[in-house]
């Protein structure tokens, strides 16, 4: 018989295999049908595979002329939204790239015009060696903050002259374009580059994230979270292997439950979805940290105990507000009435600029099923079942967010945004 | 399709070498079932829009979910519009997920013939699902599949594998007259015996257990709850066995029956998987697609849902209340929008119109002050002002006037017009597509539509069409109810004739009919196939005679069978050939005086005097006869044929008259009443002819 190296069910890494070998083009459907038919879900997976699906875009395209790259990227992003505008995640990347894009192509103009003011303002952007695990986009605009604290009131009063810090004079023209000029070197390699650190973000950011867990988890805390977030986890275990505490874990039935009880009782998750499966090596419990399930009901009757909520989400919005799973919501409201301290952790990834005017539209509906039985018929036929795969929870709700840039209070958030994401690129 | 062939030698090395099967899928498009006619009319099935989608689109959209790489679709009926829709659909694209996707007409009447034909063309080269083109499923097929293979290969005979879904008691997406019932040994999930249950004919609602199964079974699970969406993981001997046995039509009722059944003779076994979670159905008739529309809308085939958007075209967004909308949707101020309802892009509402459960397709323009509720409206219809529509389905480009009330169950079909104040009873099924061959399409009825609309009343053909039973015993009811879902599985136009004869349509035939058992309505039902597939294509009476009396001999089926099928296979053939514009006297005085020696040959009593066979063929005849288009004419006919012939005698028309069979219901009575005028006649040439004898002797 066949072995089965394979999963037969397409996903990220069906996917990923195929997408060397595909035509762009191919890959391109191959993607949007797969988050039309979610797939390929988790903000991880549809980050990854947005990152990937763009460098071989980028690889394929066989301009050098920053302006056709963009629009490139841009008609690849907006069908990619298109499929499935509730994985924010997908925009963010794409915007991200077209920032890439936009960064070079500044650069590229930078040199030639020698413009002493953007060199000047470069150079100590970049003290540190080129192995940064961080995205440099990320760590630019943070540096640059630190030498030029002028900036950032400027950028309050007036929000667009951030944009045009960098390439004061050439930013003229929005889109990057300097008509008549072609660039002298091709600005591919450097946004491929670019996209390459993104995707090495996207691997190492529940690390990045962890490596502040000594900081905000002490000795003998009761912590409560909810869902089986790998960056909850991981955050927990780096926590564990110094201190002792515990852990209440909300099952977050029914869309998210079994996967919730095979983390806390340390089963393997046969889940193609995540890559970096060795996260999952040992559950918490193999520290020797007491780990409480509790059905999501029993969440305020515990919440007057617990020292700290710690949460996972599926994406932030610009407004410190953020779009988690069912039942995060009712968990920050009991925190908020037992004053306990709510700490998001997310990857800046899933930061997205978009303001939420309407969130009932950022909401997923998923399977009734899962909420009550298809076989009752004569439920079935009667009532109305609703199943929301997210909640949104207000940043009023939230006390603190911890990125892989370090903890931001939610008012905060706005300026993440702006470092990340191009003002032209935010409705592209 | 040169290069496909190519592919798929490619594709069977791959296969001998084991190395990674490409896991293909057969895809029937056409069902041979008329349970969406008058729509199919104009459409083949699968691109019937359900919650504005195309049906075949969800069908692809599994087996793409499902990792299916090797698609071969089998059209049918409107093979040329189904292939140039494909042609153009994503699925033929060089991005599509099916690396081959391959095409083929065919001019098959059944299941079995399909499954032949790929047998003969030799594509299949691995394990491989079968799926009609109406399945709606959001199923990985892994575990199922695994365990395919798994069982597989520990037992070469474990053919096929057939994905349930399990549903509870009662269930909107089930079928509620026929349910199927399998017999599983939960043990080895093996499915021991298949029935299908038929809550309208107090017969057949009752199993018949093989008492070996009981007795050599430690445990036995009796199922009824289980919604059969028909996916089954087949492995090629499936093919091979739909090739040894010719005759079979249909995948559950003949098929898996008859493996079943010859367990002993084949050994090989057939397994079931029960699945709990996902969502598995097939939209067999209207009810079920009212149902799977509802189920779609509600979200319980999630990610097939409307704002999946599974067409590149399609911007659907969901919004508050399950509701669905496109872009560019007008809607009155004043009107309101209710639940469970999906709006196509262009479509306009007006004023004070009230829309709930509802799906409307693109360009449609709704008048002021409608009412609108569980009604299925496809692309660029219009309703006027004031009209109420209630659970009816209104087909592409139809136009309804003014205060117009198109009551539940009304189906109206592509382009029908009905004109101002009009009221569209209850069950009524309006069309505009020709009837015949030749494209004419009858006079547009303005007692059904109104001065100035166009369409007519369907009523379909009895021979084609097994629905039959149910606009005649219905009238009035509701296209979601019970009835239209009779005969679930009946495939074949072939099955519509066991199915009057199951008693299903009217209580005078019980008597002559609770007694057959399952074997001789087999019997009779391929005796009538045969004998008139022969009259058809005009064989020699040697050799219809001949296959009759070895189907008898194998069946040991009775005369009284033998005479049942020949006198319904001779009226089909009678029927069908006035259809296509013979006079009745024409084809009855051809067909007799070709065959008569195969009536003779079931008839045994000519030289005794009381001719009880004589008069079961006459009642037979007759009785097949009340059913069909001017069945009084026709059987005037045959008993003047059958006179002249001398197949029949004097003694046995007197005697049949006489026989309260065919005089005791009102149908029967209306059937013969034509024929009254032959019997005098009959009475009066009895009397000339002693005296023409008289005379002759004199001279």
């Amino acid at each position: 018989m066949p072995s089965h190296s394979v999963p037969l069910t397409p996903g990220l890494a069906s996917f990923l295999k195929t997408l060397k070998t595909n035509p762009i083009d191919t890959s391109i459907e191959n993607l949007i049908s797969l988050l039309k038919r979610r797939q390929i879900r988790h903000s991880r997976s549809c980050a990854t595979a947005t990152a990937h699906l763009l460098r071989s875009v980028i690889s394929a395209c066989r301009t050098s002329d920053a302006s056709k790259l963009i629009e490139r990227v841009q008609s690849v992003g907006r069908r990619l939204i298109a499929a499935q505008p509730r994985e924010m995640v997908v925009g963010n990347i794409v915007r991200r790239v077209l920032g890439l894009i936009r960064d070079e192509a500044e650069d590229d103009r930078d040199g030639d015009f020698t413009l002493s003011e953007a060199g000047s303002e470069s150079q100590p952007q970049t003290p540190r060696p080129g192995d940064d695990p961080f995205d440099r986009s990320v760590s630019k605009p943070i540096s640059s903050l630190a030498t030029h604290p002028v900036s950032m009131f400027s950028l309050l009063s007036h929000p667009d002259s951030e944009t045009s810090l960098p390439g004061t004079p050439a930013t003229a023209s929005p889109s990057g374009r300097l008509p008549g000029h072609t660039p002298n070197k091709d600005i591919r390699a450097e946004v491929l580059d670019g996209i390459n650190e993104i995707i090495d973000e996207l691997g190492q950011v529940d690390d990045q994230i962890a490596a502040y867990a000594l900081d905000h988890i002490h000795s003998n805390e009761i912590i409560l979270t909810h869902t089986s977030s790998t960056t909850v986890q991981k955050f927990l275990l780096k926590a564990a292997a110094k201190r002792k505490f515990t852990v209440i874990h909300a099952e977050s039935y029914p869309n998210n439950h079994e996967a919730t009880h095979a983390t806390v009782s340390g089963k393997a998750p046969d889940d193609d979805e995540i890559i970096s499966t060795e996260s999952f090596q040992k559950p918490l419990i193999a520290h020797g940290i007491t780990v409480i399930l509790i059905p999501d009901s029993a969440v305020f009757a515990l919440m007057s105990r617990v020292n700290k909520v710690i949460l996972g989400t599926h994406s932030v919005l610009a407004n410190g507000g953020l779009v988690a799973a069912a039942g995060t919501r009712v968990i920050a409201r009991a925190a908020k009435v037992h004053q306990t301290p709510v700490v998001v952790v997310s990857g800046v990834y899933k930061l997205s600029p978009v303001y939420p005017f309407d969130f009932d539209s950022l909401i997923e509906y998923g399977d009734s099923s899962k909420v009550i039985g298809y076989e009752d018929g004569d439920l079935v036929d009667q009532i109305d079942v609703q199943n929301p795969l997210y909640d949104y929870v207000p940043a009023e709700l939230v006390d603190l967010y911890i990125t892989n840039l370090g903890g931001h209070a939610p008012s905060y958030l706005y300026r993440i945004v702006s470092d990340h994401y191009r003002k032209e690129d935010i409705s592209f | 399709m040169a290069p496909k062939k190519g592919g798929a030698n490619k594709s069977r090395a791959n296969a001998t070498e084991e190395v990674e099967e490409t896991l293909q899928a057969v895809v029937l498009a056409d069902t041979f079932e008329t349970r969406f006619e008058p729509f199919t009319l104009d459409k083949p099935r699968c691109l019937l829009p359900l919650a504005n989608t195309p049906l075949i689109e969800y069908t692809f959209e599994f087996l793409a979910n499902a990792g299916v790489e090797d698609v071969f679709l089998y059209g049918g009926a409107h093979s040329d519009q189904l292939e140039s829709y494909i042609n153009e659909s994503k699925w033929r694209a060089p991005s599509s997920p099916f690396k081959q996707f391959t095409y083929l007409k065919s001019t098959s009447t059944s299941v079995g013939d399909v499954m032949r034909d790929l047998d003969n063309k030799h594509l299949i080269t691995g394990d491989f699902l079968l799926v009609s083109g109406d399945v709606i499923s959001n199923l990985p097929i892994e575990g199922a599949l695994a365990k395919h293979r798994a069982r597989r290969q520990t037992d070469k005979n474990a053919i096929m594998t057939m994905i349930l879904r399990k549903a509870g008691r009662d269930h909107r997406t089930k079928s509620s007259s026929v349910s199927p019932v399998f017999v599983v040994d939960p043990t080895k999930d093996r499915c021991l015996h298949y029935e299908e249950i038929d809550h309208h004919s107090p017969e057949s609602s009752r199993l018949n257990i093989d008492t070996e199964i009981i007795t050599t079974h430690s445990e036995l699970d009796i199922r009824q709850d289980l919604i059969d969406c028909n996916i089954d993981i087949c492995t090629p001997d499936v093919l091979s066995l739909w090739s040894d046995s010719f005759d079979y039509q249909t995948p559950r009722t003949q098929f898996l029956f008859g493996v079943l059944k010859d367990y002993e003779l084949n050994g090989k076994t057939i397994h079931t998987h029960v699945i709990e979670g996902h969502y598995a159905a097939r939209v067999r008739n209207l009810k079920a697609y009212d149902a799977i529309s509802k189920d779609i809308i509600a979200r319980w085939a999630y990610p097939l849902c409307p704002d999946t958007n599974l067409l590149p075209g399609h911007n659907y967004d969901l919004r508050k209340g399950t509701l669905y909308q496109e872009k560019d949707v007008t809607l009155a101020r004043s009107c309101v929008v209710g639940r469970r309802t999906v709006i196509g892009q262009g479509t306009s509402i007006g004023d004070k119109t009230t829309v709930k459960d509802t799906v409307l397709g693109r360009n449609c323009k709704i008048g002021k002050n409608v009412i609108l509720d569980g009604a299925y409206i496809w692309d660029n219809a219009v309703i006027g002002d004031g009209t109420t529509v209630r659970r009816a389905i209104i087909a592409n480009g139809v136009v309804v006037g003014n205060k117009c009330t198109i009551e539940p169950g009304v189906l109206l079909s592509f382009g029908v017009k009905i004109s101002d104040g009009v009221t569209a009873s209850e069950g009524r099924r309006i069309t505009k597509a020709p009837r015949d061959e030749d494209g004419d399409s009858p006079a547009s009825d303005p007692k059904i539509v109104g001065a100035g609309g166009e369409g007519y009343e369907y009523v379909p053909y009895e021979d084609e069409d097994e629905d039959e039973t149910a606009s005649n015993a219905s009238s009035g009811l509701i296209y979601n109810m019970a009835h239209l879902s009779l005969s679930t599985e009946s495939i074949s136009t072939l099955s519509s004739e066991v199915s009057d004869y199951g008693g299903s349509r009217s209580g005078s035939f019980a008597t002559s009919v609770s007694d057959d058992e399952d074997q001789d309505t087999h019997f009779v039902q391929d005796a009538v196939a045969s004998v008139f597939d022969s009259l058809r294509d005009g064989v020699s009476s040697d050799v219809v005679q001949l296959e009759l009396v070895s189907l008898r001999m194998t069946a040991n089926a009775s005369d009284h069978e033998v005479r049942r099928s020949v006198a319904s296979a001779f009226m089909k053939h009678v029927a069908q050939s006035m259809e296509g514009g013979q006079a009745a006297g024409d084809v009855i005085r051809e067909t007799f005086r070709k065959y008569h020696e195969i009536i003779e040959r079931a008839l045994f009593d000519r030289d005794s005097k009381a001719k009880p066979d004589q008069v079961d063929l006459l009642v037979l005849l007759q009785q097949d006869l009340v059913h069909r288009p001017r069945g009084d004419t026709v059987l005037l006919f045959a008993a003047k044929e059958l006179y002249e012939l001398e197949v029949i005698d004097e003694e046995a028309y007197e005697q049949w008259w006489a026989d309260e069979r065919s005089s005791n219901s009102e149908e029967m009575r209306k059937v013969r009443s034509q024929t009254q005028q032959f019997i005098d006649w009959l009475a009066n040439a009895e009397e000339e002819e002693s005296s023409e004898e008289e005379d002759s002797d004199e001279e």
